[in-house]
């Protein structure tokens, strides 16, 4: 009882304390990403290391059709709208824009507060976590998130993704997902967990650049960077400083606007940690 | 007898006051007997409905979710829209006892027990829908708040867990107020039960003998329950009405969500108690007591709530249009004129302009016509909820997600299965227990009656041919003992 | 009841008596009222009845009832304690790192809260109808059927002295049927 009422004004006193502080003051790291579109060739290279890395089942193409699938990294096309006259939407001579789009790990994540068994949570990396155990598939989550980002296992996969003796392949630093559960990218935290785990071992931080995410090692023309927004020495840290876009805002104020980077929905306050760099083409 | 009057469309009065009070617990422990040939059809039709849906949900249960067509932009669907439609189906009972009986209108009394078992029934239907929606069913407990060794709790920020809440308490308290409601009834019941009825209600009647003790606690009782149902029903249905207004989705986060939600909630209530009235009068022969003054009420207050609930639409339709949000601008531009118009249309042309057929007092005393239009107002109801899930879910904000969806067959055999339940239960409920309030009826009639003259009840029965108050008394008496 | 020291009278039989309408049942009981049965006042009398008479504390007088007391403290116990509970099951939650939000949220607490103080109010008003109405128990044999139907039943606990007197009152006043049965 004395214990249950002290966590109660203990996390009251942190609150406040987080309140006073400017909030969200026990993060040990916030890893986040720079994704460049200017060098992304659309190649499918980051989504296909995806499916190796995290035990993603292929569903066939007719749960495809369905848009049944799920590609935690998926690589959106966006056509410019065409001139009238010229040729079909889908062959347009310039071709079209490509973004690479994954979970953006919101710090004021929409669909944290709406699962009703906390299977989705903040980790204190400053990672969306979800719990594939704990997840009841309310799927209130999915609804909840303006990037559409979250996936669900509509069926049980195992037997066709991955036919004998193609399970040998699986990853097994990370769970195969059972029927009726949510996933989505977790910025491949079994590298995060190893790194973390070495580091650790070793008695020392983790470098920056230790870490690298499955996308990020595949890509072939290096579009994406990743690495813990807090360690001030980072990559990561330099490209968010540079192009001068901050954690917590809605409307970044930037001294010269020429700079590429931008967070999608960024008007939403939902606060991601995914900075895009714009692709610069000619008009 | 000079009493056919009341069965006609002429009728003025909510009830004829010279029914004898003998004759009313006979009326009403007969509907309770021996089930026709229709009963046992409709009875076959809900079983089959339910058994689809059983098998639905065992598809489900055994090959996941997909065969519904959810997709990644679609995850709820009809699931989360029947849900919806049911929680809203059952404020009428809520308000006819409760809101009604504060107000101490009469004309309630006849028919507030049916719609009170629609209350607790309609809740039971809707708490299904909840459960069958997850995709890992068989762990749907743990949206429960109870101790584990490994500390886990559920989630309180989550409007689920807030619905999990609203309905549980709503349940337990209906069905309470249901129940206790029927105490004295079941004691009339117990009185004249004979072989496996005889301990069933001995038992529910918790031994009630008519005492003043006893009556005085009930009256009390009754009052403060009705006092907590009006503002649990109110935030039962806001807290539904949370599960979208909470979320950032366009065409979801609307501030008048939840009056919007309440009045839709009373309003479909209302046309449901128009259908069960009309069947109920048919089927049970009840002109005595469901009589045309009252369905005459109970269409003037369907009216009304309808247009509060028109009123809402539009007011939120204006604030989206008048707003500068651009995507849920473009929801509602879709709901007009995309791919789901036909039913956003159906849904205005049900909900807004259908009732304005009730304002004719033609329509209020032809029953099959009444009938037909309180089926299509909850028809319009049912396409309200889906249109509030479904297009937003297929716009929303991020353009590569735009898809439009179509249900699947898991969808469609839930939503009938949903039928077949109710029906099921209140086929079972008007056969086992009264679905006329006995007691009440009585009340009625007596304070219709009372008469503290001597000399007026002599002219009373003079003028009228039936006799007074008093002498009837003394001949229903005979009749009784 | 025999050897109880505390009653002066003791009784020894309880009568009940049937009448076609509460006019006759009331008189009865003015009937009481006047004395007209020495030694029963208004209080030994229990009125049975299909319906609850509107005017009936006029006639018996008022007599107390805890109802609104249960609702209101199963009311306030449901509000209080629901709100600890969900903060302690929120504070307690220590396997879940919440990364500095507020860790115990008022807003849905608060929504959580009114249900239970609902749920609450409304288990404790049926617990205190059950103690209150005294339900669930055993009752006197001494019961009717008509009383469901359309009869006024009065109950009374008489000594032997007062029996006749208050059959008399009875008969005065059109009595139906008459039960009665033997007290221990």
């Amino acid at each position: 009882m004395s214990s249950l009422l002290g966590n109660i004004f203990k996390g009251w006193s942190d609150y406040t304390k987080g309140n006073e502080e400017g909030g969200h003051h026990d993060y040990e790291h916030m890893y986040a990403m720079v994704i460049d579109l200017d060098m992304c060739t659309g190649c499918n290279a980051c989504s296909t290391a995806c499916y190796a890395e995290n035990n993603l089942a292929t569903v066939g193409e007719e749960y495809f059709g369905a848009r049944q699938a799920m590609h935690w990294m998926r690589i959106e096309r966006y056509f410019d709208e065409p001139n009238v006259g010229e040729a079909e939407a889908d062959t347009q001579s310039r071709g079209a824009s490509f973004l690479p789009m994954m979970c953006q790990h919101c710090n004021a994540a929409p669909c944290e507060p709406v699962c009703p068994v906390a299977a989705t949570y903040h980790t204190p990396d400053g990672l969306n976590a979800q719990i594939y155990n704990r997840c009841i598939g309310s799927r209130y989550c999915a609804n909840n998130c303006p990037f559409r980002v979250r996936y669900f296992n509509f069926y049980d996969h195992q037997e066709t993704a991955w036919p004998a003796p193609m399970e040998q392949q699986l990853n097994p630093d990370i769970s195969v997902r059972s029927k009726g559960v949510m996933e989505k990218c977790t910025f491949c935290i079994q590298r995060t967990r190893a790194a973390r785990n070495t580091a650790k071992n070793e008695g020392r931080a983790i470098r920056d650049g230790e870490i690298q995410t499955a996308c990020q090692q595949t890509c072939p023309t290096s579009a994406i960077l990743f690495g813990d927004l807090l360690d001030e020495t980072s990559a990561v840290h330099q490209a968010w400083k540079r192009h001068q876009v901050q954690l917590g805002k809605y409307a970044q104020n930037k001294t010269n606007p020429e700079l590429r980077g931008y967070r999608i929905f960024e008007e939403l306050n939902v606060d991601t940690k995914v900075l895009y760099l714009e692709r610069v083409r000619e008009v | 007898m000079s009493d056919r009057k009341h069965l006609t469309r002429e009728q003025t009065k909510d009830i004829d006051e010279n029914i004898a009070w003998a004759s009313i617990n006979t009326d009403v422990l007969r509907s309770m007997e021996n089930p026709r040939r229709g009963y046992w059809v409709a009875m076959a039709v809900s079983v089959c409905l339910f058994s689809v849906m059983i098998y639905a949900e065992v598809y489900q249960y055994m090959y996941g979710m997909g065969a519904a067509l959810l997709n990644t932009s679609h995850m709820w669907d009809l699931y989360i829209s029947t849900f919806v439609f049911w929680i809203g189906m059952s404020h009428s009972g809520t308000l006819l006892s409760a809101i009604l009986h504060l107000v101490h209108a009469d004309w309630r009394k006849p028919i507030y027990r049916f719609a009170e078992a629609m209350t607790t029934f309609s809740l039971m239907t809707a708490g299904i829908f909840p459960v069958i929606h997850l995709g890992r069913v068989w762990n749907f407990y743990w949206v429960m708040p109870y101790m584990t060794d490994r500390g886990i709790w559920p989630n309180f920020r989550s409007p689920l867990i807030w619905d999990a809440f609203a309905i549980t308490t709503y349940l337990t308290s209906s069905v309470l107020f249901l129940y206790i409601g029927m105490i004295p009834d079941l004691a009339i019941c117990r009185d004249n039960a004979k072989g496996w009825r005889k301990p069933l209600y001995t038992w529910l009647s918790l031994g009630w003998r008519g005492d003043d003790r006893q009556w005085r606690n009930f009256r009390f009782t009754y009052l403060m329950i009705a006092c907590f149902l009006i503002p649990l029903a109110v935030s039962v249905h806001s807290i539904v009405s949370m599960d979208f207004a909470m979320s950032i989705m366009p065409g979801w986060h609307v501030t008048t969500f939840p009056p919007y939600f309440v009045a839709g909630a009373l309003y479909s209530g209302c046309a449901a108690i128009i259908t069960l009235f009309i069947l109920l009068r048919y089927f049970f022969k009840f002109e005595h007591y469901m009589t045309f003054p009252i369905l005459d009420k109970v269409c003037k207050l369907t009216f009304v709530i309808a247009m509060v609930w028109t009123y809402l639409n539009l007011v939120e339709f204006a604030s989206v249009w008048y707003g500068h949000d651009i995507p849920s601008k473009e929801v509602l531009i879709a709901k007009a004129t995309g791919p789901y118009s036909p039913f956003f249309w159906g849904m205005m042309t049900f909900g807004s302009v259908l009732p304005f057929s009730l304002l004719s007092k033609w329509v209020r005393r032809n029953m099959y016509v009444l009938f037909f239009a309180s089926i299509f107002l909850n028809v319009g109801m049912w396409l309200e909820r889906w249109m509030i899930v479904t297009p937003t879910l297929s716009l929303g904000y991020h353009p590569q997600a735009f898809n439009v969806m179509w249900p699947g067959w898991t969808e469609w055999a839930m939503v009938g299965g949903s039928f077949g339940w109710f029906g099921m239960l209140f086929l079972i409920f008007v056969k086992v227990f009264p679905c006329v309030s006995m007691y009440e009826v009585k009340e009625m009639v007596f304070h219709r009656k009372r008469t503290i003259y001597e000399d007026v009840d002599e002219m009373m029965t003079l003028h009228s041919g039936v006799p007074g108050p008093k002498a009837q008394a003394q001949t229903q008496t005979s009749g009784g003992a | 009841m025999a050897g109880s020291s505390k009653k002066i009278v003791a009784k020894t039989r309880r009568v009940l008596g049937l009448f076609g309408d509460f006019d006759q049942a009331f008189e009865v009981i003015a009937g009481i009222r006047r004395y007209q049965v020495p030694g029963l006042t208004v209080d030994d009398v229990t009125l049975k009845s299909p319906i609850e008479h509107p005017e009936i504390e006029d006639v018996l007088g008022e007599r107390p009832t805890d109802i609104p007391k249960f609702a209101f403290w199963g009311g306030l116990f449901g509000l209080v304690f629901g709100f600890l509970f969900l903060a302690g099951a929120q504070a307690n939650f220590l396997v879940q790192p919440q990364g500095g939000k507020p860790v115990i949220t008022i807003p849905s607490n608060v929504v959580l809260a009114y249900e239970m103080m609902i749920l609450f109010g409304v288990l404790s008003t049926l617990a205190g109808f059950i103690i209150g109405g005294r339900l669930m128990r055993k009752s006197s044999g001494l019961y009717d059927t008509a009383i469901t139907v359309d009869q006024i039943g009065i109950v009374i606990e008489v000594t032997d002295k007062q029996y006749q007197p208050l059959t008399e009152l009875f008969k005065k006043h059109n009595v139906i049927e008459m039960h009665e049965e033997a007290l221990s």
